[in-house]
């Protein structure tokens, strides 16, 4: 028997899942706030001359405030775009973040935990083949990892992930769901049947189905 | 050799799942359970008005989910459409509508109807291919319950008797499909196979299996060369690739088939649907949105006549066919996850 692989996750907290905003401001600010916000903060910490202030006391901090400071600061307003605006643009690439923060908040079939949070889907295994040219058929490709080499829900969960990305992403996306390589007993039936467009199609029209599923996606944000 | 679009009908709002049509009349298979018959006869004669164009939506009431194929009964105009709900439907035009001199062809499209005539049941679950035999003898169904079933009907196509059900695939039957002039069946399968059916004593048995494809085949169609007793069979499949295969024994019930040869791989996602002219081309469409023409030179080596990208634009295939319009020509028809119909000339 093969070592499992995701068999107890580390359970991780909402906030410590990838987000867009962590690459960029986050570490400074814990905020997703404007650029208006941002200057208006930096202001108000030059205004504080008090030795006693702990920013000033933190070097570190204030390495990156400086390098803030002189570097144009990210456009923050990127991450408001909604997915519905795709049609408007005739570019617009989607990379493996949007991807992960359309799926990593679907909820697991079984326990009270989001499917990021117990890293049954890690941003590290999506993988965009996209030049965001709406004409152009696009690829996605997301490797599942089981929390149980056995586990029956292995299916329900891809079909979850795919239902949401169906629905979410443009048409010209073609969705690949296969469960990560050694993570489960039966792996290659699991993959076939998440990819059979006609037998995705078909569990969709099943009530019973699509009412799990719909619980499932909704946590999703 | 130019493969031009001659034609783009938007049908539906949701996936086409797959068309027939006979003497100019189109049938669509929908996810939003509705099948539309459409007057496609006169396209290829240049500038024509698409007015009238619809003749008939058949009633939506009658299927419970996704109609997923649809087949004119040979020489009549009698429809058979296999749907997810389980159900087989069976359609045919009222004689005293639309067509006044009864040649079945369409004089008056604005009182063209067709009405239920009866609805198959017997599958466990979803219903994926109807196909009729060469004189609309037989009727083959098959379903995700890993089955092909075979019924006998009557003339006016009302009445309709199970005399086989067929259970040697492992896994769900993709699609069935008759030969042009023998009673032979081939069934294609979820399980990578194709079977061939042959009667005997009464019965329908298995003549062979067909083993070569690495994923589903999602389907078939036989050569239609009347100058020949070889039977042979192109198939399409999630391997991405189409195969020929050949008949080479058939003295005894069991056959002996040999994959003669792969075409050229042009299609880099799943081939969902393969279709081979009467002058022997062979069209195949799928995921990725190509439409493929082939065609045997004299080598018997398979050569790619014509290829068109984005024949739906981003969207998916599911079914590709050579149809004759009104001129006695033969085009293609195709239709996608987009909702439309698009015909297309071959010169």
């Amino acid at each position: 028997m093969s070592e499992y692989i995701n068999e107890n996750p580390e359970v991780l907290d909402d906030t410590q899942l990838p987000t867009r905003k962590d690459e960029d401001n986050e570490l400074l600010f814990n905020t997703t706030g404007s650029n208006s916000y941002l200057d208006r903060k930096k202001m108000l910490l030059r205004m504080d001359n008090s030795s006693q202030s702990q920013v000033l006391q933190n070097i570190d901090l204030l390495d990156k405030l400086f390098a803030l400071h002189h570097h144009d600061t990210p456009d923050l307003t990127e991450d408001d775009e909604s997915i519905e605006s795709f049609d408007d643009e005739d570019f617009d690439q989607i990379d493996a973040q949007e991807i992960y923060d359309l799926i990593a908040h679907i909820s697991d079939p079984e326990h009270p935990l989001t499917l990021g949070q117990l890293a049954i889907v890690n941003i590290d295994d999506i993988e965009v083949i996209d030049n965001g040219n709406r004409d152009e058929i696009s690829e996605v490709i997301v490797r599942i990892t089981p929390t149980i080499t056995h586990c029956s829900l292995a299916t329900l969960i891809g079909l979850g992930i795919r239902v949401r990305l169906e629905r979410a992403l443009p048409p010209r996306f073609r969705i690949n769901i296969i469960l990560k390589k050694g993570t489960h007993q039966s792996e290659n039936q699991v993959n076939k049947q998440l990819n059979d467009k006609e037998r995705v199609a078909a569990a969709c029209e099943n009530d019973q189905l699509l009412g799990v599923v719909s619980t499932m996606l909704g946590t999703c944000k | 050799m130019s493969l031009n679009l001659v034609k783009a009908l938007k049908l539906h709002n949701e996936k086409i799942w797959d068309i027939d049509c006979y003497k100019g009349l189109l049938a669509t298979a929908s996810t939003d359970r509705r099948i539309k018959i459409v007057n496609i006869g006169d396209i290829g004669d240049g500038l024509v008005s698409d007015d009238g164009r619809l003749l008939d939506e058949l009633d939506d009431s009658s299927h419970k989910k996704t109609v997923r194929s649809v087949a004119w009964r040979p020489h009549s105009t009698i429809l058979a459409a296999g749907s997810f709900d389980s159900t087989v439907s069976i359609w045919a035009k009222d004689e005293n509508d639309g067509d006044a001199d009864g040649d079945g062809g369409v004089d008056d499209p604005s009182s063209f109807s067709m009405e239920l005539l009866a609805v198959i049941e017997g599958h466990e679950n979803e219903v994926k291919s109807v196909a009729w035999s060469k004189d609309g003898y037989f009727l083959a169904t098959c379903s995700r319950d890993k089955s092909v079933w075979i019924w006998e009907s009557d003339e006016m196509g009302e009445e309709y008797e199970c005399i086989s059900v067929l259970q040697e695939h492992s896994q769900d039957v993709k699609h069935v499909v008759w030969h042009p002039f023998k009673d032979i069946l081939a069934s294609s399968s979820y399980d990578d196979t194709i079977r061939i059916w042959k009667e005997y004593d009464d019965d329908w048995e298995a003549a062979a299996v067909l083993k070569g494809h690495e994923g589903t085949v999602w389907g078939s169609d036989f050569e239609k060369n009347v100058n020949t007793d070889i039977v042979r069979l192109c198939s399409g499949s999630d391997d991405t690739t189409v195969k020929i295969w050949r008949c080479v024994s058939n003295e005894s019930i069991e056959e002996d088939w040999i994959c003669e040869a792969t075409l050229p791989n042009v299609h880099g996602k799943p081939v969902y649907s393969v279709s081979w002219s009467e002058d022997g081309l062979i069209a195949s469409a799928g995921s990725d949105g190509m439409l493929v023409i082939y065609k045997e030179n004299k080598d018997n080596v398979w050569e790619v006549v014509a290829k068109h990208e984005h024949s739906h634009s981003i969207y998916e295939i599911n079914v590709v066919k050579w149809i004759k319009l009104n001129n006695g020509k033969s085009y293609l028809a195709t239709a996608g996850d987009d909702g439309y119909v698009n015909i297309w000339a071959y010169n």
